[in-house]
This record gives C-alpha cells, structure tokens and sequence, in this order.
C-alpha cells in the first residue's frame, strides 16, 4: 500500500489548519469565518481517518477513527448551522455580513 | 445487547434535564409562553438532577434515592480505559456545582416580562447546555469530553444571541461564536495528534499507556489541546474575547456564561492535564525532536502555573482600569481563573480539593454579581460605577448582598472566597517547592483585586446620589421591582456565601475525599 509518508501527511493537514488560522484572522466576512473555521475541522478529520488507516502503535480505541470521524463531520455541521443563524440575524439587523462594522461594544 | 432502562437509570440526572429542555420547546409550541411556568420546570428539573448527583455522592440523608449501581463510582482506570465515559466522584462534585449554576440562573430569570420574545427558548437552551455541562463531568474519553463541552458551546452561542433584535448582543454572539469555534477546531486537532500518537482517546487509556511511538506528536497535540480549552477557560492570552461577551449577552446569560460554562474548561483541563501530567508512565522519559530524554511532569507544570500568574495578574491590572461594572466584573472573572489555575498545575489532592471549593465559590459570587447587576439594570439604573453611587444607601438589602459577594470575590474571611483561597493557597504551600510562589502570587493579587472591588463599594455607600428619585417599578415586578425569582436567587446565594464561609466543614470534606480519590485514580 502506497501512501502519503507521516511527514508528508502531518505537512497536508497543519497546512490545512495555518489556512484555516490565517482565514480567521484576516477575514472580514462572516461567511468567509464560517468556510476558514470548517477548513480547520476538517485537517482535524483527516488527522483521524488517516492515523486510523495508518496506525503508529496498535490502537485499542473504544471509538476508532472513522467513527470519530462521521461524527464530528455531524457535529461540524450542527455548529455551522447555529454560525448561520447568526449571521443571518447580523444581516438582518445590520443589513452587512462584515464583522469589522461591529463596534457597539468597546474593546 | 445494551440494556437501555439500565443505562438511562445511570444517567438518570443527565435525562431529567434533557426531558425538561424537550419540555420547555414543547410548551413554547403548545402555546405556554407563561415565564413563570417555564422556570419552573427548568428549576424543578436542576433540582431533582441536583438530588440525584448528591444521593450517587452517597451522603446523608439522600443516599436513599442513589441511583448509580454500586461498583461503577470510582472504578478503576483499567476499566475507565475501555469506556466512554466513568463515573468519578470528583465529576460527581462538578455536577453539583454545574446543576446550582443552571439552578439559580432559572430561578433568577424567572423574574424576565413573559412578553419578551424568545423567553421560553431562553429556558430550553439553558437546560440543553446543563446536559452538555453534566456530560463533561463524566467523560473518560477526549472526543467524548469535546462533543460535551460543544453541546454546551452551541447551546451557549444561542443563548447569548436569543435576543434577536438587539444589536449588542448579536455582536456578543457573534464575537463569541468565532472564538468559540476557533478553540474548537484546536482542541479537536490537538485531539487527532493525541490519537495519532496512542492509538486510542481515551483519557485513562493515555495515561497508561507504557509508551508512545512519537514524543513530539503528543507535545504538538497537548501544545493545542491546551489553546483550545485555555479559550474556553479564559486564561490569558486567550482571554479577550470574554469581556466583550459578558458586557453584552443579556444579564442572566452573562451570569451563567461566567458563573457556569467556564468552569467546565476548568474540569477538561482536571481531565486533560492531571492525568497525563501526574501518573502516566510514558511521560518520564520524554524525548520530542531529538532532545534526548526527560522527565515531562515538570514541564507541564510549569507551564501551567506560568498561566495561572500571568492569568490572575493581568486580569486584575485590567480590572483596574475599568468603570463599567460589568466589565470589572468579567476581568475580575478572568483573573479568579488564574487562582483556579494554581491549583490544576500542582495537582496534590489538597490542592484539587481547594481549588473545586474555589471553583464552587466563584460560580456562587459571580453568578450572584451578575444577577445584582441585571437586578440594578432593571432598576434603570445605568452601568457605570458612578452611576451606582448612593445605591447601599437607597437598597441596602440589594446593596448588601452585592457587598457580599465582592467581599467574596476579595477573599475577605467570613466569606467562602477566604476559605477556598486559604485551602489551595496553604496546598500550595505544602507542595514546596517554586509552588510557594504560585501562592505569594495568588496572596498579592488577592490584596490588588480589593482596589476595584472597595472603589465600587464606596460610591454604593458613602457616596452620595446625584441622579433623581429612582423610577418607581414596584408596580411591573415583585419584590420592590425586582421580581421574586430574582430577589430569592440572589438572597441564596448571599446566605450560602457566608454559611459556607463560617462553617465550610461538610462540603470540604466531601471534596477532599473526591479529590483523594481523583489522584489515585488518574486521569
């Protein structure tokens, strides 16, 4: 079986995340947030399917890799969907997606 | 086969809460909209969630109504090991305090006008984040942990932002959801190097592992468990996202966002960071990017006792600074976060005994600081320490209990801040070492955090009113305007504060043996 090297894949998948900190800190759109924020989680996802097709040590997880996997895809969904809910009342509110024009509350 | 009426008769806190929440959303389609009842199935259900945890804890006189099978209280971590969650007597002490949190919350805004939109979604989402909070507490397994700790998050987001119309709060909820999922996507990164390097999530399982394939892939996975759950706890540098949050979520969901969710971060690291950290055997030896090998305990403690110090001393130099009390009162939280912290990064039982007794008295004080605060808001009385002068003189009963829990927050004797603060600062002594200075430190800022918490108590006593007759509302609400729930909860929480600060005895005990027994049994 031919795959990616655990260098190389630990390389993939922190470049996924330094995209998905690099989106949150210089994005101003909420939209934008939404897709770096699931960009994150999902470097974090490939993290478990590939660790559970490519063991280190022999695992002896209740829950295997995969599975973890399934569900926090399930559970990545449910949190954008509340982000959209928000978004949709700062739209409605605001009439702008962008964050930089909030500014009620002082730092 | 899985027997469920067994399973859910052990998770029998867990579902009254759950039920309650399913009861709340129905009501509100039904029809219901009444504040009044919705409040009242959301305490009533902590409350009986609240008996049952204390009867599991097996102490007198409830003991009758125990639901838990004996045996699985405490097992051992071989068989935690396999499991996704264990039952440990130190969660069971964390269910307590989580249940009082949602308890008092419900009860106080009981006292919210039934004609605001979205109060009985208020009372639901409440409820849905107590059984996150509750799941926390019984977790043995990382992405168990997590996915409890996110049921809360979610639920919390929500809640800040369920008053749809207003813009401050939808910049709160906003601000809050970002930082939120940020931490998540840390702590569930941080999580898949963990599992990379063992093989496994589950926390007991980690720390008996003999050894790890690769040192640095657990380093990098610890390094961002902790940034994800640091967010959640609001220990500095991670901390900016809180006041902004607290100043602008409505009242009660600031008491309870400060008063109770935070804490369950503070449990994840108990989990997290004890277990590793103190009993696994694979840490010893440790020897990430070719360092050649070393023993690892000193170094996470290390690092988290530089947290705590630089946690409490920032928050409370900020704390300074501010003028809203509001704001004051969230870096006063960020900062009793730091005192928390001490006790996590030495680990002796003493020192989880006093730092759950602080964690205890911090969700009492700051719940019930927030609730004056929301109580003086409704007042129309403005945010601003000025605008509280002469407010002990016009309503010293309010007046009096918001001295207590400042006094509290203070660690003034007579209260339970000072026998919290005099626990885990006498363990850290006891654990000698460069721990003593954690305690110097803890002593220092305690005597710095009295500054901003006299200066609010001289405008409310010695200063004299310069604004008009104060609005008369005796008429809207209960209880001279404050609304009965409100006044009851806040009333509870000043009696406990001082019980519990003269006679501490009964409830410490119960923590020290639940703290014995978390140190013998890892995580």
């Amino acid at each position: 079986m031919s795959g990616l090297t655990i260098p190389e894949f630990l390389a993939l998948a922190s470049a996924l995340l330094a995209l998905s900190i690099f989106g949150v800190l210089t994005r101003r759109n909420f939209i934008l947030l939404l897709i770096a924020i699931e960009i994150g989680m999902n470097a974090a996802i490939l993290n478990f399917i590939y660790f559970a097709a490519f063991p280190l040590c022999a695992g002896h997880s209740a829950l295997s890799g995969q599975a973890i996997a399934v569900v926090t895809i399930g559970f990545a969904a449910t949190e954008v969907a509340v982000g959209l809910a928000i978004v949709l009342a700062l739209n409605r509110l605001k009439g702008t997606t962008n964050v930089a024009e909030s500014t009620e509350l002082k730092l | 086969m899985v027997d469920f009426v067994a399973l859910l008769s052990t998770f029998l806190p867990e579902v009254v809460i759950a039920a309650a929440a399913l009861l709340v959303f129905l009501l509100d389609v039904l029809g219901v909209r009444r504040t009044e009842v919705t409040a009242g199935v959301s305490a009533a259900a902590s409350l009986l969630a609240l008996l049952f945890v204390v009867a599991d804890l097996g102490i007198a006189p409830f003991s009758a109504v125990a639901t838990l099978p004996s045996g699985l209280l405490d097992s051992s971590p071989a068989s935690a090991s396999t499991s996704l969650y264990a039952f440990t007597s130190l969660g069971l002490v964390f269910q307590m305090i989580f249940l009082s949190a949602t308890f008092l919350v419900s009860l106080a805004s009981a006292s919210r006008p039934s004609a605001e939109p979205g109060a009985p979604t208020f009372f639901g989402l409440l409820l849905l984040a107590s059984v996150g909070m509750l799941f926390v507490a019984v977790a043995a397994d990382l992405i168990f942990l997590l996915l409890a700790i996110e049921i809360t998050s979610v639920s919390t987001y929500l809640l800040v932002a369920y008053r749809r119309r207003d813009r401050r709060t939808i910049e709160a909820a906003m601000k809050f959801y970002i930082i939120g999922a940020l931490s998540t996507v840390l702590s569930f990164f941080g999580a898949s190097l963990l599992f990379g390097a063992f093989g496994t999530t589950n926390l007991y399982a980690i720390a008996l592992a003999p050894a790890t394939p690769s040192a640095a892939l657990v380093l990098v996975g610890y390094a961002f468990l902790l940034a994800g759950l640091a967010f959640k706890v609001t220990v500095v540098p991670f901390h900016a996202w809180a006041v902004d949050v607290y100043d602008g979520a409505p009242d009660d969901v600031s008491a309870f966002l400060a008063g109770g969710t935070k804490k369950i971060g503070l449990f994840a690291f108990f989990l997290v960071f004890l277990g590793p950290v103190l009993l696994a055997r694979w840490a010893t030896s440790f020897s990430p990017f070719g360092l050649g090998p070393f023993n690892a305990h000193p170094v996470f403690q290390l690092v988290l006792g530089a947290l705590a110090v630089l946690t409490m001393t920032f928050g409370n130099l900020l704390a300074l600074w501010q003028k809203e009390i509001k704001r004051m009162l969230a870096y006063s939280s960020i900062s009793q976060a730091g005192y928390m912290l001490i006790g996590i990064a030495i680990g002796t039982s003493p020192a989880i005994a006093g730092a759950t007794l602080q964690i205890f008295a911090h969700v009492l004080m700051k719940t019930g600081a927030f609730l004056v605060v929301g109580a003086v808001a409704a007042l129309g009385i403005g945010p601003l320490v000025d605008d509280w002068r002469g407010l002990g003189q016009e309503r010293p009963y309010l007046g009096v209990a918001f001295a207590l829990m400042l006094l509290g927050l203070a660690g003034i004797p007579l209260t339970v801040g000072f026998v919290s603060k005099f626990v885990l600062f006498s363990a850290a002594i006891q654990a000698e070492g460069y721990f003593v200075w954690l305690a110097v430190a803890g002593v220092l800022n305690s005597a710095a955090s009295v500054f901003y918490y006299a200066r609010v108590l001289k405008a409310m006593f010695f200063e004299r009113s310069d604004r008009p007759a104060a609005p008369s509302n005796a008429g809207r609400l209960g209880a001279n305007g404050l609304g009965y729930g409100r006044a009851a909860a806040i009333a509870i929480i000043a009696v406990v504060v001082v019980l519990l600060g003269i006679y501490p005895g009964p409830l410490l005990s119960v923590m020290q043996s639940a703290a014995q027994h978390f140190v013998l049994l890892g995580p």
